[in-house]
This record gives structure tokens, C-alpha cells and sequence, in this order.
């Protein structure tokens, strides 16, 4: 309300001084200090007064409905489905996983399993499930539910319409064994070291647990919000498409992560998740007061929220960095000494300086740094050496021509980028490195498109593109080997007759991430997988650590970002608690 | 007669035909696999072919292209366009479902429109001050001019973010359809306007209105008693330009003010090449359009007798 009437002042101050004449002016002046002062003063007493309830001692206050904001919107309110941010971050707070994957430390804690062991082998994980879960129909929830979500989360069910969501989540998921109501054995084909983490992940289409009577439900009679039922802090009030997602807080909840400090019910009453796509939109209205905290802020919209007096927080996507993905196979990538030029050609201050906010920051490894394993490579391969650069292209024959532009063999050094234009930051990254390699003699070509356009081109990559740009979302380290590992995502595209690498010492070297769970041993075959790719066979130039950003009023507290940078509400509140 | 309504009507019902099947084969042309956009973009590479093939399979993406087109127009026949890729409800129901926002919205604003128009034609025929008429005649011109992106992102500055008058997004209540109707009309009204102002000044020179002003009609007098009437007729001709603008106004408008709608509900189908949504949008539209013109050409004769004329001659 205050933060309206001063938008009114402000424009009545505006109108008055539009039409000034010259004997006035010191009239209008006056008024114009006369106006700014009592706004200063309204603020600065409605800072005072909200800060007063706000308890500065930090103590939470109960009720309350948080407006929220964000760019996408659900498109069906089934959890286990979905690619969106909106679709994981409200599935975040309608269920519950097995374990919590701590957001400092990239430990996994307890959750809905209390404790777990897993064999050698690392293809048999059995959890100890608490006994006090029920689901918001009053349901319990035990190792059947366990194994009746994991078997429809993977093998989907064709009759009902529902995808296998988990398939590329849990691949070589046999099946799960229930020795007793509250132990779940889940066991797979493969060593699966990062089945563990998978046991807690919130990003998109996660394995949250849905009661037996929504497992039953079709796609379509899944479009009833009313008949999700999950185990989460709060509880579906309604679904409108592309407009909002209502929930309320759920009476009795006590089973929150023992790493959250707060175990208990929600604070907040409700939540309302408004679709906006629009960003000026959505500032405008944080701006006017009409709602409280959003997502998806963009780099330009950072400084001046911040300087208007609201909050910036932020988490780094956890997973990979954004990347430029080298095809092993394809001239010129194919060529190592172009791989190292392009990883030491481009200027990382330049895109800090004009591209990033303090939000993101300059890649220097493949890995995020939140990611546990996760090697600083700033010193070595990942750094600005133009000099270096253009002696590598030298001694391996790239010679410039009249244009500056390098050739060899009559051959021009021009490298095609494909790229997603989701990112606001993408596109002037990608420009930024663009121009430093053309200094060098490397003529990088960009292709960045919306993902339907992308998607198409993903398909024809190996013959067609040098580099794909992009980022894998995942807070374990076993990513690189989903990403890059030859039998699986294989994004260098490498066959056994790729110039100068060992195709097997790859394989094995990042399947060993999949092979141990030992923190130490892990934490070396992390840095072997790292070496690998960026060192000695310059597979990927990561360029940066992409992040979410949310900017909120300054009465909102607690809004928590998890491993995987989703949003959690159970421990948030408002000082006015309205 | 008869035969003027079966040509009419068959003209329409392939329009419909032909729209139902370029839309198939656009999307077939394309070259993204409707699949793969169920995917996470940048786990494409990692998900297995056989997960592939059994979401392939639960859409039918796996036939042959002629039997889905058969498929598909067999089923369309009855109505029944399948479900929607992205979200698995019907596409029927899914459309049903945010119709009545967009009907709500493009009525509101199409009426809102044509007052707008008829006001500025009649503001520019009756004026005797020549800049007026000038100021007034730019109007429509405009109107067509700014992008409905840009007026609308304007008209919520001011209105919602600095005075709080109206809800800047969603659609709770009455008050929150204000500033989309505004939005919408402006560039519907810029067509409508432009024609009007042409038709009312050619009729306001002929030889009827001549005779009034000979009879002693007042200025005012003819122009609502003979030239209003003489010229909003071929307004009726640009219904069907109208309902486009009013169309694509509305993926802009609802997108702008958040709300929920056919336009929205279009620009997502398009952008995840939800086939089955897509067409069914697609066909939705063009029966309406192929209606409205159907509409058109049946009643046009009824209101001009002259068109009556050229319809017996045809006999």
C-alpha cells in the first residue's frame, strides 16, 4: 500500500512538472522537495513499522498468502511429469523424496527414508523408511508406495496415458522389493552410483511420491489438482492453465528435512504461483506491491530491484555449466589444437564485466562449483591466453589469411555454434566469445534458437554443428558421464576412429563415477573425468555457471533454494504474516 | 438461391478441409520431432530410444504418415482431435476450457472497437474545422500501427503500476478485463475506422445526400438518418479481417496481461508442436472463420438490395 501511494506521488510530481513555466518554477521545485519528503518519510516509516513486526529477532511469523511470480506455467499439476521451472517447483512442495540432497555441502540426508545401505555392487539400494508419513488423504505411506511410484515412474503405463517420466532418471531400473511395510530394496541392472542422488531430486520430472489412488488416475483425470495427493507441506487448493496454481499449507506436517531447521507445518498459509510471462510485467508488479517475491529476474532487472529497496537471492544451477560441447568428429573441431585455441581465445573479465551479475559467475570447470568433486581449472586450460592460443593454431598449421581469418589446407576456420536462446544471458555470452576468437583467427558462426529449433537441430548435430551450447541441470558429478560418457549422452560424439582419443579410457573413466559411492574415491574420479575433458582431450569449453534469481519484498523470509536450485515454502514467511 | 447458399457453404467447408490438412502437413514438414519437445532439451542425447519409442507409441507418432492423417480426419469428423501432447487432456476440453475468456475478451473488445470507429468517422464527416478532421483521420492509421506488444506493456505503466487502477495480470473480476479490452480494440478499431471514414465521405458527396440537403435536412440529420446507415454497410465486408485481428490481438493481449485463452493457448501449442492441439486450435478457428463469411455472404444480400439483384440475375 505505502509503496502504491508513492508511485502516485511520484507521477502527480511528474504531471505538475511537465508543465512548467518560467515564474513557476520555484513554486514546483518546493512542491517537488514537498512531495519527496513526505514520500521519504512515508517509507522510511513504513520500513520502520514493517520492520517492527517483522520481529528482528528473526522469529517467524505465522499465516499469510505469499503472491509469487514466474515465467511458465504447469501444464498438468501431475508432479512426476513435467520439464518446466513451475512444474518441479510446485511438485517441490506438494511431495516429498526419499532422501535431501543438502544444498551447502551436496551431502545426501534423510528424508522419507531415515537411513539406507546399498550393496558392493552398487546395484541394490535399501531404504528404512519413517513410519509416521501419511499422504494429505490420510493414506501411509510405505514400501508399496514406494515400489508402485518407482514402477510407473519408469515403465510409464500405457493404458492411462501416463509417459515413462523416470526412464532416463533410473536407467536399468529392475524393480523394487518390499521385505517389510516400511523397508523398500530398489535394485537395477547396472552399478548405479548416483542413484542416490537421483533418490532426492526436484528439478524436472522428479520422483515425488504420489498416493496409491493417483497412481491409479489417467492423464487426463490427472488434470484434477483435488486428486493429486502427495505427502508434501502443502496441498493443491486449485489449478488454472496458464494462469495459477493455488496452494494451501497441509494441518500436521512434521517430517521436513532434518537439514531444513524447521521440521513443522508451513508457515505460510497459502501460496499463489501467478503466471507472468511478461518481465516487465512482473517487476511492475513487485514494484506496485501487487505481488511479493518472483523468479526469473532478469540480468537487467537485477540492480535497479536491488536499488529500489528488494531483495536479490540466487542459487547457481547445480550440474554442469553452461558448455560449448565439441564435436570430436567434424572439421575443424576435430582437431585438438582448435579445441585448446577456442578453450584459451576468449576474455572471461570481458563477460563478467558487461554480460553477468554478481548472480552468475565465469565457468572454470565443466562441473559447477556447488557440485561435489567439482576442480578449479582457471589456473591451467581455463584461461584467457591469446597468445598461447594463436601459437597452438600456428604449430598446427592454421595460417592466416587476408581477412584474419586462419586456413589450412585451403580451409577456413570457421566453427558453427548451436545454441538455446532460453537464457537471457546466452546469446551476448556467446557474441562476447565470439569476438575475442576472431582476434585469434577463429571464425565462430552462432545459431542461437528457441528450443523447438534447437531440438530439430540437436538431432542432426553430429554432421552438422561443431559446438552445441547448453547445460545439464543435475548435482551429483556422475552428470559427466550422462553427458559425455561415449555409451551414453556422448556430446563430443566420439567413435573408436576419433583423430588422437582414446575412446575406451573415456569410457572408463567417467563410468568409473557411476561405480563408487566412497567420498574420497569419488571425489578422485571426478577430477580423472574433469581432466579428461578439459585437459588432455579438450572435449568442452565451459563458459558460465548459470543461476536462478528471485527478487522478493523485504518483509519475505525463508524461501529456500535446494541442491538443485528449486524453491522450497515450507520454512518461508511474512513479517506481516498477511 | 439455393444454389448461391450450396456454393457458399461448400466454399466454407473446404476451407476448413484444406486448413485441417496444411496444418497436418506443416507440422509433419517440420523438421522437430513432436517427441522429443516432450524431453528435457538438453537431455535429448541420454534418453533412451526405447523410452522414445514407447512415448512415440502412446501418441500414435509411430503409424505411417497417411494412416495418422486418416486417423486423425476420421476422428476430427466426429469432433474428436485426440488428446494434447504436453498435458494429456482432451483437446476439446482443452480449448472449451479457456474459450469463454477469449470470446469474452474479443466481443468486449470487437463492441469497443466499433464504437471507437464509428465515433471517429462520424467525428470526421461532421466537423466543419478542417485540423480536426486531419487529427481524427490520422487516428486510424495510428491505431494500426503501434504494436499491440507496445501499447498494451504502455497502457498497464500507467494504469496499473502507477495510478492502481486496474490488476495488472490474471483475470479476477471485472476490473481486471479493463486494460486487455483497451488493448485489444485498438488495433481492431484502426481498420474498421479507416474504411468507415473513406465509406462516410464518398456517401456524405452523392447524389441522396444532395437531395436531403436540397429537402432542408440539417447536417446532423443526414449524416445519422442517410449516410450512417449507406456507409457502415461495408464494414460488414472486413468481418473476416476483423475476426484475424481480433485473433492474433488476443495471443499478444493474453500474454501481455497473463491471462488464460485461446491466443496463449496457440503460441504453446505452436512453440512444443503440439500436433494434436495445434490442429484442433487450428480447425477451430477456421470453421469460425469460414462462418463469419459464410454469415457475410448470406446476409449481405438480405441488406443490400442491389447485391439481391446480382443474386436472382444469377438464377
Amino acid at each position: 500500500m505505502k509503496i502504491e501511494r508513492i508511485g502516485m506521488s511520484d507521477l502527480r510530481s511528474s504531471i505538475e512538472q511537465s508543465a512548467p513555466t518560467r515564474r513557476k518554477w520555484p513554486w514546483i521545485a518546493g512542491a517537488a522537495v514537498a512531495v519527496l519528503l513526505v514520500a521519504g518519510i512515508g517509507l522510511a516509516v513504513g520500513r520502520g513499522g514493517s520492520s517492527a513486526e517483522a520481529s528482528d529477532d528473526g522469529t517467524p511469523v505465522r499465516g499469510g498468502t505469499l503472491q509469487f511470480a514466474l515465467i511458465d506455467y504447469q501444464r498438468s499439476p501431475d508432479p512426476q511429469w513435467g520439464t518446466n521451472y513451475a512444474e518441479s517447483l510446485i511438485g517441490n512442495n506438494i511431495t516429498d523424496k526419499l532422501t535431501w540432497q543438502d544444498p551447502d555441502t551436496g551431502e545426501i540426508t534423510p528424508w522419507l527414508a531415515q537411513s539406507w545401505e546399498y550393496n558392493k555392487e552398487l546395484t541394490q539400494f535399501t531404504f528404512h523408511l519413517r513410519k509416521d508419513v501419511t499422504f494429505s488423504d490420510g493414506t501411509p505411506f510405505d514400501a508399496a508406495v514406494v515400489k508402485a511410484n518407482f514402477d510407473q515412474y519408469v515403465h510409464g503405463d500405457q493404458k492411462l496415458g501416463i509417459n515413462p517420466n523416470g526412464a532416463s532418471l533410473l536407467p536399468g531400473y529392475l524393480g523394487t522389493d518390499t521385505p517389510d511395510q516400511y523397508t523398500a530394496v530398489v535394485r537395477f541392472a547396472k552399478p548405479l552410483a548416483s542413484f542416490l542422488q537421483a533418490s532426492s531430486f526436484t528439478a524436472n520430472a522428479q520422483p515425488g511420491f504420489l498416493s496409491l489412488s493417483t497412481l491409479k488416475l489417467s492423464s487426463a483425470e490427472r488434470a484434477d489438482p483435488k486428486k493429486i495427493i502427495g505427502t508434501g507441506p502443502f496441498v493443491y487448493e486449485s489449478w488454472e492453465q496458464q494462469v495459477k496454481t493455488v496452494l494451501v499449507k497441509r494441518a500436521g506436517y512434521h517430517w521436513a528435512p532434518a537439514s531444513i531447521k524447521h521440521q513443522g507445518e508451513a508457515y505460510l498459509d497459502r501460496i499463489v504461483f501467478n503466471t507472468i510471462p511478461e518481465a516487465s510485467v512482473r517487476t511492475g508488479s513487485l514494484v506496485s506491491g501487487t505481488i511479493d517475491a518472483t523468479l526469473d529476474v532478469g540480468t537487467t532487472d537485477e540492480k535497479p530491484l536491488a536499488d529500489k529497496g528488494f531483495t536479490i537471492i540466487s542459487r547457481g544451477v547445480s550440474g554442469t555449466s553452461i558448455f560449448f560441447n565439441f564435436n570430436s568428429q567434424l572439421f575443424p573441431t576435430n582437431d585438438i589444437a582448435v579445441r585448446k585455441a577456442i578453450q584459451l581465445g576468449w576474455d572471461r573479465d570481458a563477460i563478467t564485466k558487461t554480460v553477468l551479475t554478481d548472480s552468475y559467475s565465469v565457468a572454470t570447470s565443466v562441473l559447477a562449483p556447488s557440485v561435489s568433486g567439482y576442480a578449479d581449472y582457471s589456473g591451467s586450460v581455463l584461461k584467457y591466453d591469446p597468445e598461447q592460443a594463436k601459437a597452438l593454431l600456428d604449430a598446427a598449421g592454421w595460417v592466416p589469411g587476408p581477412d584474419g581469418i586462419r586456413a589450412k589446407d585451403g580451409k577456413r576456420l570457421t566453427v558453427k555454434l548451436l545454441g538455446i536462446s532460453n537464457l537471457v544471458v546466452n546469446k551476448p555470452a556467446y557474441e562476447s566469445v565470439q569476438q575475442d576468437l576472431t582476434k585469434i583467427g577463429i571464425d565462430l558462426q552462432l545459431s542461437v534458437v528457441p528450443i523447438p529449433d534447437y531440438t530439430a537441430q540437436v538431432a542432426k548435430a553430429k554432421t552438422d554443428w561443431n559446438i552445441t551450447a547448453a547445460n545439464r541441470s543435475r548435482n551429483d558429478p556422475a552428470v559427466l558421464n550422462l553427458a559425455y560418457g561415449p555409451q551414453l549422452g556422448n556430446a563430443s560424439f566420439l567413435t573408436a576412429d576419433s583423430t588422437g582419443i582414446d575412446v575406451a579410457e573415456v569410457s572408463a573413466t567417467l563410468g568409473k563415477l557411476e561405480l563408487t559411492l566412497d567420498p574420497a574415491e569419488r571425489k578422485a574420479a571426478a577430477k580423472a573425468a574433469q581432466d579428461l575433458l578439459l585437459e588432455k582431450y579438450a572435449l568442452v569449453s565451459p563458459i558460465y555457471n548459470p543461476a536462478q534469481v528471485i527478487a522478493h519484498a523485504d518483509y519475505v523470509h525463508g524461501i529456500i533454494f535446494d541442491a538443485q536450485s528449486r524453491n522450497h515454502f515450507v520454512d518461508a514467511w511474512k513479517s506481516d504474516g498477511k | 438461391m439455393l444454389r448461391y447458399v450450396a456454393l457458399k457453404t461448400g466454399r466454407a467447408a473446404f476451407v476448413v478441409w484444406a486448413a485441417f490438412t496444411l496444418t497436418f502437413v506443416l507440422l509433419f514438414v517440420l523438421p522437430a520431432n513432436p517427441v522429443d519437445l516432450l524431453f528435457d532439451p538438453t537431455e535429448l542425447n541420454t534418453v533412451p530410444p526405447e523410452v522414445r519409442e514407447q512415448v512415440a507409441d502412446n501418441y500414435g507418432f509411430n503409424k505411417p504418415v497417411l494412416l495418422q492423417y486418416a486417423d486423425r480426419l476420421g476422428h476430427a469428423l466426429t469432433g474428436d482431435f485426440g488428446s494434447s501432447v504436453q498435458s494429456g487432456r482432451p483437446v476439446a476440453s482443452a480449448i472449451l476450457d479457456v474459450l469463454p475468456e477469449t470470446l469474452l475478451l474479443s466481443a468486449g473488445a470487437l463492441v469497443l472497437a466499433v464504437l471507437a470507429a464509428v465515433g471517429i468517422a462520424l467525428v470526421a464527416t461532421s466537423t466543419r474545422r478542417a485540423w480536426v478532421r486531419n487529427v481524427v483521420e490520422a487516428l486510424p492509421s495510428g491505431a494500426v500501427s503501434v504494436p499491440v506488444f507496445l501499447s498494451g506493456i504502455l497502457i498497464l505503466q500507467v494504469f496499473s503500476f502507477k495510478l492502481g487502477w486496474f490488476p495488472a495480470f490474471g483475470d479476477d473480476g471485472p476490473r481486471s478485463i479493463v486494460l486487455p479490452l483497451i488493448t485489444l480494440a485498438i488495433p481492431v478499431a484502426g481498420p474498421i475506422a479507416q474504411l468507415l471514414v473513406r465509406s462516410f465521405a464518398t456517401e456524405f458527396h452523392s447524389g441522396y445526400v444532395t437531395t436531403s440537403w436540397a429537402k432542408g435536412a440539417t447536417r446532423g440529420g443526414i449524416i445519422l438518418r442517410d449516410v450512417l446507415r449507406n456507409a457502415s454497410l461495408p464494414a460488414l465486408t472486413i468481418a473476416g479481417i476483423t475476426f484475424g485481428n481480433l485473433i492474433a490481438g488476443s495471443v499478444i493481449t493474453e500474454t501481455v496481461f497473463a491471462r488464460k485463452g485461446i491466443g496463449r493457448l496457440t503460441q504453446n501449442a505452436i512453440n512444443t508442436l503440439d500436433v494434436p492441439l495445434v490442429q484442433g486450435i487450428v480447425v477451430f478457428v477456421a470453421v469460425s472463420f469460414a462462418l463469419i463469411n459464410l454469415f457475410v455472404d448470406l446476409i449481405y444480400p438480405l441488406l443490400d438490395p442491389r447485391m439481391r439483384a446480382v443474386v436472382e440475375a444469377q438464377k
